[in-house]
């Protein structure tokens, strides 16, 4: 047989091989039995000495013809596996499978609100301050021109740790302790836990507080509508009305208590003609108490309050929470069940 | 403060609907918190008069009555009561109608004889406690009629919130004038007229007060041949309606007359006061003295007292004494009628534990003009329902009567704070609507002197609260203030605040949950911990003892969440919380430190979901990570961890350190605590001090450097070492080798063969050495030389094999 005739066979064998082959293994093993350094076209190539230098020619542009020929039937098997391996990974590609989820964390639904709120009025230039928990009656009562034996010291039942020490009952005493430290104009929001001897479905002895005292001069009850205006329809969105009435607290004068429209019913007083619980039918929710700082409140930490005037406003954060979030049971916020955590993620 | 819309309208025509006036009386601050339909539960009652009334052929006690109810046929009714006869007019509830509590009436049969319907006691009909026999009607009531209509009862009853400063709306006076001002109406004071008899009686009972600071004024009045007996039905039902209890003629008239005029009065039984005079004086200390609702009180020495000659006789504007309190055979009376100091009055009231509807309006103030008035109409009303004469005088000592202060007011001062354009026409229009006169010589500044009821004007921002209130709070429009800042530098890593959003946010980003706990726990819980007790701070007046210390430390409450997690089924828990403790500290001006503490627990399931990762407790390496990841977070430098000589509450507990700062302690919860929260599985735990870390965060230095550029190269270096040496000690012994080369080491794997017997148990350590030249690649040799350093300095200073 001559060489041509047996390199040309080399065709016709590795298809045949091919037809055998159904991994990417055995195609390479095939191009190293047919092309390798000591594979089939190599051997015969090393018998080209034998031929005459005539027929050498012919040999080598055969030889160079099959090898070509040879690569091309091994890539397109290789590429047939390849693509047939894809399509099977494919195949098998499940996109429900369940992810490989880092830990979810959490903020508590009070830091999430009294985070947004504090974000709120920071943008409209106030200053945070904290202090302190236990505080001494002077600044939770007393500077806040609520003598001992004023009936309104009843509104507010109290933990104490002596006579005059005490769990602070609301976030006011930082309005003392900043306007004591610091001149007019002042503009601050002061967060934080407050305490009362209280403790049933809607009361808990701890809760917390946003206090916000803004103190320049004449500074009026219209914008103190205006501020709370626009923080409270920022906070529950821009169709929120909100309601100004008479009220009294010992430390602002005039005071005034603040109603939104209740967001479960929009105001209507009806959900899916059922009475609204939120507003027990009344279209209105209390929501936080806020004034004009009393003269006294001003005399007691040296502001002249002939030249200054100021406003002051307290709210609860659970109360804006649950009515935000539509949570109905207060003690919930400190049981710190995971189910009730994850859900403020 | 309980309101009859009935009552009301016999001060103040008005004739709109209840949800006006809620709403008119929300608005002027006076909130109204419920509608009460006080006499709902009878609304099916009717009228119904005994036609006929014969004994039970079967039953002694039982009548059978025909009763006429105003339809064709009369109802055939078996009834039980003694006082059922023929002729009577009576209280029915028909066949189908239900009672107050709900039951319904059924057609039945009593002893054989039907009955279709039910006559009913003043007890069954919730109006007293009378349930000796049924009630019996005025015979002019129109058979078949609605019994509440016939009655006139107080169908419709305010729950009215009445703020502290507002004392000049306990009453349905105060209230009257409210509406007269808001619906513009008249005001009518109903008419009384007092007819007194005998001798000018005003020095039979002296009045001496011996405090004019504690007791502004005292009147009296003398009545005689008063008959104690049930009040008329009218004022029983309507005291009950408001709240009330009836007792007797005599008392329910001081109180009607406190409920209509905010004038609480008190009527002593005159043959129990001894010596011709009433004595208004502090108690001696640790007097014993006995209220009429038979308590024994200890009195102190400023406790204010009425006494007569010989003893005390009331607390004053508290309570009055048994001893001298109206009975059955009392005829005499001695009606008092006074203004007491707010203060006092609260003090007393307070300690004692006891609030009446009389210490709740003295406490408040009381307007002593209308003092004698409100005695007047009690003593008229008394002798035409008593059939008492009242004796001509007044027996009274006034040693500070009222003064009207004269207060400024500037309108432009009211515009200025108001932010309203409030005419003075306005202002001056609504000052004197409330009872005040002014005197304005100057249109600037006027004069303005307020009414005897309302003691809250005290100045002129109180009369400019009243200006906006009638205005009307709703109309004010709202304005954006502008907001002015200092250039004072606000230092955000040094406030608390920023610096706790800072790790909140950090923490809830790592996948850890936020729990915020009570700042109180029980001493008992503190105890669990083995917590130190001379540095806590005890509540004096806790609501229970779970409550009744402030924390020392934050783990109580977290173990608390741990097990109420355990109890719903969950396995898993990674909870963190940012707080602070409380300590007793001297130095402080609230006698209490309050520090900063982020506290982490990590327990059971180290991921929330099985697939596709490996399930596996969390365990040191978690805890640590966790806090190593926040000092990196926070640009802090790096800590170490060496072990706690002892911790009251962890073991292992482990120091954490930077530089020279220990911020904190991390380590397992002592399974004996960790077992009395029913955890099965090791609590890890990490306690940081967040004060320590704002220090460190706020000299945070974040400074780049230029990356390498030349290659770097490893090599992998096995120690065997025992057991009990910690990794950390070959870490510092290559640090102290001072290779300038190595960049980096690396603690990549751990394998602990098993010892052979009597061996030192040993663990294999495998570290990766990383080293580069900052200015050539390094060659294999080089690296090789580098490594024998290694070897050579931890063979020689460490117990170790290579």
């Amino acid at each position: 047989m001559s060489l041509i005739h047996e390199l040309e066979s080399l065709v016709q064998e590795l298809n045949s091989g091919l037809d055998q082959a159904f991994s990417l293994n055995e195609v390479e093993d095939l191009r190293v039995a047919f092309l390798g350094r000591k594979g089939k076209l190599a051997q015969i190539m090393q018998r080209l000495p034998e031929l005459s230098p005539e027929e050498r020619p012919e040999v080598g542009k055969t030889a160079n013809i099959v090898k070509n020929k040879l690569t091309s039937l091994l890539d397109e098997c290789k590429t047939k596996l390849e693509s047939a391996a894809e399509a099977e990974k494919l195949a098998k590609f499940d996109p429900t499978m369940p992810g490989r989820m880092p830990w979810q964390g959490s903020l508590h639904p009070v830091t999430m609100v009294m985070t947004e709120i504090c974000d709120i009025f920071k943008g409209l230039g106030y200053d945070i301050v904290t202090g302190p928990e236990v505080e001494n009656d002077f600044y939770n009562f007393e500077a806040l021109n609520l003598p001992p034996e004023h009936p309104a010291r009843d509104m507010q039942d109290t933990l104490y740790v002596t006579d005059k020490v005490l769990l602070r009952t609301h976030t006011s005493p930082m309005q003392a302790r900043t306007m004591l430290k610091q001149d007019p104009p002042l503009a601050i929001i002061a967060p934080g836990k407050v305490y009362r001897r209280d403790s049933d479905l809607t009361h808990t002895p701890m809760f917390h507080q946003i206090e916000g005292l803004l103190v320049d001069e004449k500074v009026s009850l219209a914008e103190l509508r205006g501020t709370l205006t626009a923080f409270l329809q920022q906070v529950f969105g821009p169709e929120t009305k909100v309601r100004f009435r008479p009220s009294f607290f010992p430390f602002t004068e005039p005071s005034v208590e603040v109603d939104i429209s209740c967001c479960m019913c929009g105001g209507e007083g009806e959900v899916d003609c059922q009475p609204c619980r939120v507003c027990k039918q009344t279209g209105w929710v209390e929501i936080l108490g806020c004034g004009m700082v009393d003269p006294e409140v001003f005399k007691k930490v040296g502001y002249d309050p002939e030249k200054y005037t100021g406003f002051a406003f307290g709210l609860g954060v659970e109360r804006i929470a649950m009515l935000k979030y539509g949570i109905g049971d207060l003690r919930m916020f400190f049981e710190n069940d995971v189910r009730f955590l994850n859900q403020f993620i | 403060m309980l309101l009859s819309i009935n009552w009301l309208k016999e001060f103040v025509p008005f004739k709109g609907t209840v949800q006006e006036l809620d709403d008119a009386l929300t608005m002027l601050g006076l909130e109204v918190e419920e509608v009460i339909r006080p006499f709902d539960g009878i609304k099916p009652m009717v009228v119904g008069r005994v036609v006929e009334c014969e004994k039970h052929p079967e039953a002694e006690k039982l009548s059978v009555c025909k009763v006429d109810v105003g339809e064709e046929e009369p109802l055939n009714i078996v009834c039980g009561a003694p006082n059922v006869r023929k002729g009577l007019t009576v209280a029915v509830v028909k066949v189908g109608s239900c009672m107050p509590d709900g039951m319904k009436i059924k057609k039945t049969k009593l002893r054989g004889i039907p009955s279709h319907g039910m006559i009913c006691s003043e007890r069954e009909l919730g109006l007293s406690d009378e349930h000796d026999g049924i009630m019996e009607l005025a015979d002019d009531l129109t058979p078949g009629a609605n019994l509440v209509e016939s009655l006139k009862l107080d169908e419709i009853v305010l729950d009215i919130s009445i703020t502290p400063n507002r004392a000049d709306s306990l009453s349905v006076l105060g209230i009257a004038r409210e509406v007269a001002l808001a619906f513009d109406l008249p005001l009518t004071i109903p008419e009384f007229v007092l007819t007194e008899s005998g001798d000018d009686c005003s020095d039979e009972v002296a009045i001496e007060i011996a405090d004019h600071e504690k007791c502004f004024c005292y009147h009296g009045r003398i009545l005689e041949g008063a008959k104690i007996g049930k009040s008329p039905d009218w004022m029983r039902y309507r005291l009950v309606a408001v709240g009330l209890r009836p007792i007797s003629n005599i008392v329910d008239v001081t109180n009607y007359i406190m409920m209509e005029f905010g004038q609480p009065l008190h009527a002593f039984d005159l043959d129990l006061i001894e010596g011709g005079k009433i004595v208004v004086d502090v108690a001696s200390e640790g007097e014993k003295f006995t209220t009429l609702d038979e308590q024994e009180r200890v009195l102190k020495a400023n406790d204010l007292m009425i006494k007569d000659g010989r003893k005390s006789v009331a607390l004053a504007g508290v309570m009055g004494g048994a001893n001298s309190e109206i009975h059955d055979g009392s005829t005499r009376v001695f009606l008092e009628s006074a203004v007491f100091q707010p203060a006092s009055v609260r003090r007393t009231a307070r300690r004692l534990g006891l609030s009446s509807d009389a210490s709740f309006r003295f406490e408040r103030g009381v307007d002593q003009l209308n003092c004698p008035q409100a005695m007047d109409r009690a003593a008229a009303m008394l002798a035409e329902l008593t059939g008492a004469s009242v004796r001509k005088g007044v027996c009274k000592s006034e040693p500070k009567p009222w003064h009207a202060p004269e207060l400024q007011f500037r309108p432009q001062r009211c515009r200025d704070l108001l932010g309203v354009n409030v005419e003075d026409s306005f202002c001056k229009t609504t000052l004197e609507k409330l009872g005040c006169t002014i005197s304005s010589s100057d249109s600037k500044n006027w004069v303005v002197v307020p009414p005897s009821n309302r003691l809250d004007y005290e100045r002129e921002v109180d009369l400019i609260e009243e200006v906006a209130r009638v205005y009307g709070m709703d109309r004010i429009e709202p304005v954006l203030p502008q907001v002015k800042r200092t250039l004072e530098t606000r230092d955000e890593a040094r406030n608390e605040y920023e610096f706790w959003s800072l790790i909140k946010r950090w923490g809830c980003g790592l996948g850890l949950n936020e729990a915020i706990n009570y700042s109180f726990v029980g001493h008992a819980d503190l105890d669990q911990f083995n917590l130190p007790k001379g540095n806590r701070i005890t509540i004096m007046n806790p609501l229970s003892s779970e409550q009744d210390a402030m924390r020392t430390e934050l783990a109580p409450g977290l173990l608390q969440n741990l097990r109420h997690n355990l109890g719903h089924g969950n396995t898993g828990l990674r909870l963190f919380e940012l707080a602070h403790i409380f300590e007793a500290d001297e130095t402080s001006d609230t006698t209490v430190r309050e520090s900063g503490r982020l506290n982490i627990l990590f327990y059971g399931d180290r991921y929330d979901s099985a697939y596709p990762r490996m399930s596996a407790d969390a365990e040191y390496a978690d805890i640590k990570g966790c806090v190593e990841h926040l000092l990196a977070h926070l640009h802090v430098g790096t800590a170490t961890f060496t072990l706690a000589e002892e911790h009251a509450w962890m073991s292992p507990a482990v120091n954490v350190v930077v530089g020279d700062q220990k911020i904190g302690t991390i380590g397992r919860i002592q399974p004996e605590i960790a077992d009395a929260y029913n955890a099965k599985k090791d609590v890890w735990f990490a306690d940081l001090d967040t004060d320590v870390l704002a220090a460190l965060y706020a000299a945070r230095c974040v400074k780049f450097q230029n990356l390498p550029v030349y290659q770097s190269a490893w090599n992998d270096i096995t120690v065997i070492a025992p057991v009990t040496l910690n990794v950390q000690a070959i870490f510092d012994q290559v640090a102290a080798t001072k290779l300038p080369l190595l960049e980096k080491m690396e603690l990549i794997d751990v394998f602990e063969p098993e010892a052979a017997e009597g061996a030192e148990p040993e663990r294999n350590l495998t570290f990766r050495l990383t080293f580069r030249h900052s200015s050539k690649t390094l060659k294999d040799k080089d690296v090789d030389k580098e490594r024998k350093k290694v070897v050579k300095s931890l063979e020689s200073a460490l117990p170790v094999r290579i």
